[in-house]
């Protein structure tokens, strides 16, 4: 579940993109193995065009050697794989075949158009970086031990660049100044507090009790509640549910210290109504300046 | 206004969902495919339905509390941005752009990083040169025995002149030309441009090997008396070649000055300024290299008279200084 993911510690976000309007866009950081999976199909999807149009020329020239076969067909895949992916995210804005299937998609850190300068520094960087050293060692039988080690060396740290910055850009993405980003998701799920119903009407809170929890225990309840509505839930889940909403329920009645004992059947109800006050009063005093980020808001910052 | 609705943010909500709706419809169209897919009407819309977004965006963040809406703007925006400032120029107009403004532009600006990859080739051939002349046997130092193919000191003037005049017809035609694109040259080339960013030195020190591989070269050829002879050889597609890697040098150059000396800005910042033209650069080598391999390929074993190669490889190296000098002139280019 992408939803629940997004909230999780592992995931890294943009947040200081700033497009002309001026409202930062939060950006998913796109994942190091995701970035992997894309560039392995897109070698493939060039890799295997290369061997086919060598496979062609072999079968039609007259005089082919393998070592010829090898050069010509590091050649070609070279002559396929950079304009590939330079057309590709110049013309799919950021995306190649590869990124578009893993959603993966390389914007300009500053907020405006990708250029085409952009797309252009930061693949002929990933030659350097990568495929030429490799392809080095693959062509070059005459490479002596001292070389190939330094090539294999050189692919190493250019690949380590991304796990050294937060937000996994390579060498050419820094160099390009690009992200590569997730393709965000937008989905629009019901406003919980909403229209209020005349049964929610029934519960109602005091000011002291919505003094205690703060925006971040808000939106984790509005998390759970949002989990009944989206996606049909399997019996287990579902009795796993009706669990910890019985123990939300308890803790927090106990916490606000509200009075009356509420029926299992109402817990629901209970919750929602809590929600929907709970959220009223947060707001109306973040409106005065005062915003709580979680319960910790009224003690000190050291505690 | 509906009653109902108590709570401020979401009667803030419930007011602006439509257009939210219709602005997500808009952007899956594009994303489909394309911004060319919207009428006239729609690209208005979409254009003035994002900047609603946002700056419903920017209320909400300072407003509300509700998780569920301002993941969902955050999103919206997002890829309403992305929609909207998607590149929108032609290939074509690219590539026109970059020959007639862009590239020369950079050629000039970069002029004396180039000028340093020429006079780093210029004092490796001097040094090649004279050390041949202080003792052959350096060019055996120099000279890889792959790269040197059989003409070292011990060769007979009859066999370098053999190589220099002599169409091989088995090495011609595809074959040679991939050869010939994946030789030795091209990859000093992508070598001087990737290493100068490890503070110039790399690129500097192999360009200066390239110059003596070339001046003992030279000074071999000359000590036989076929220095003339060979300069038409080399010249064909050499003056290309040669510049192209001291152009790529220039672009090696000019990162690894960025990573010494950064300025007031930080050196990330530094090396992406400098990348702006080192790319050009780079770009101008690999289009001079391949018509290099072109000439080499071809031409070379057309042209067997010396003077006519001389002509047309120094008369296509003019060229090439023509469209870096005059090239992109008549307006202001502004990167």
């Amino acid at each position: 579940m992408s939803a629940a993911k997004g909230r999780s510690n592992k995931v890294r976000l943009i947040h200081d993109f700033l497009p002309p309007e001026g409202v930062p866009i939060t950006f998913r950081v796109a994942g190091l193995t995701e970035r992997l999976g894309a560039q392995v199909t897109d070698i493939l999807i060039t890799g295997l065009f290369a061997v086919a149009v060598v496979l062609l020329i072999a079968l039609a020239g007259p005089q082919s050697t393998d070592e010829l076969v090898v050069g010509l067909g590091s050649l070609l895949f070279f002559a396929i794989r950079f304009p590939y992916y330079v057309l590709t995210e110049l013309m799919w804005n950021g995306e190649t075949l590869g990124k578009r299937m893993l959603k993966l998609k390389v914007v300009s850190a500053d907020g405006r158009s990708l250029t085409a300068h952009a797309v252009f520094t930061r693949n002929l960087t990933k030659e350097a970086e990568v495929f030429l050293p490799l392809t080095l060692l693959l062509v070059m039988e005459s490479l002596d031990g001292w070389s190939r080690a330094l090539a294999v060396a050189w692919v190493v740290v250019t690949l380590a660049v991304p796990l050294f910055n937060k937000r996994r850009q390579r060498l050419g993405d820094l160099i390009a100044g690009t992200y590569v980003i997730h393709y965000p998701e937008s989905r629009l799920l019901p406003d919980l507090a909403g229209k209020a119903t005349p049964q929610e009407e029934r519960f109602t809170f005091l000011p002291h009790q919505l003094d205690i929890y703060g925006a971040f225990e808000l939106q984790t309840l509005e998390t759970f509640l949002q989990t009944d509505r989206h996606g049909s839930l399997t019996p287990e889940a579902h009795a796993r549910r009706n669990q910890q909403l019985d123990a939300i329920v308890t803790q927090i009645s106990k916490k606000i210290n509200y009075e009356e004992t509420i029926q299992p059947a109402e817990h629901s109800l209970f919750l929602k109504s809590f929600y929907a006050a709970q959220r009223a009063h947060l707001e109306q005093r973040q409106l005065f300046g005062d915003r709580r980020a979680d319960k910790f808001h009224g003690t000190s910052a050291t505690d | 206004m509906d009653t109902a609705i108590t709570l401020r943010s979401a009667r803030f909500r419930a007011e602006r969902e439509a257009d939210w709706t219709r602005l997500d419809q808009l952007v899956r169209v594009v994303e489909r495919g394309g911004a060319h897919q919207l009428s006239y009407q729609q690209a208005k819309d979409l254009s003035s339905l994002y900047r609603q977004a946002a700056n419903s965006l920017s209320v909400a963040r300072e407003t509300s509390l509700d998780a569920a809406m301002l993941d969902y703007l955050d999103a919206l925006v997002a890829r309403a941005y992305l929609a909207v400032y998607a590149p929108q120029e032609r290939l074509g107009g690219l590539v026109h752009r970059f020959l007639t403004q862009g590239a020369p532009a950079a050629m000039r600006r970069s002029a004396p990083f180039i000028g340093l990859g020429f006079l780093a080739m210029f004092l490796g051939a001097l040094a090649g040169y004279l050390l041949f002349f202080e003792d052959p046997a350096w060019y055996n130092v120099f000279l890889p025995a792959d790269l040197a193919g059989g003409r070292g000191p011990e060769a007979s003037t009859d066999y370098l002149r053999g190589v220099i005049y002599d169409d091989d017809a088995a090495d011609g035609g595809l074959a040679a030309f991939a050869s010939l694109l994946f030789s030795h040259n091209t990859r000093i080339a992508i070598f001087v441009f990737g290493l100068g960013i490890f503070a110039c030195a790399p690129a500097f020190l192999l360009t200066f090997y390239n110059g003596l591989i070339f001046g003992a070269f030279y000074a071999l050829h000359v000590d036989r008396g076929l220095g003339l002879d060979l300069a038409g050889w080399l010249s064909i597609h050499g003056v290309t070649e040669l510049s192209a890697i001291c152009i790529a040098a220039g672009g090696g150059l000019q990162l690894g000055a960025a990573v010494l000396f950064p300025g007031t800005t930080t050196r990330a910042d530094a090396l992406r300024h400098a990348g702006r033209d080192a790319v050009k650069l780079a770009i101008v080598a690999a289009i001079m290299l391949f018509a290099a391999a072109i000439l080499e390929g071809f031409g070379r074993q057309l042209v067997q008279d010396r003077s006519a190669r001389l002509i047309i490889g120094w008369g296509i190296g003019a060229l090439w200084l023509a469209w870096f000098v005059f090239g992109g002139r008549q307006r202001n280019v502004s990167r």
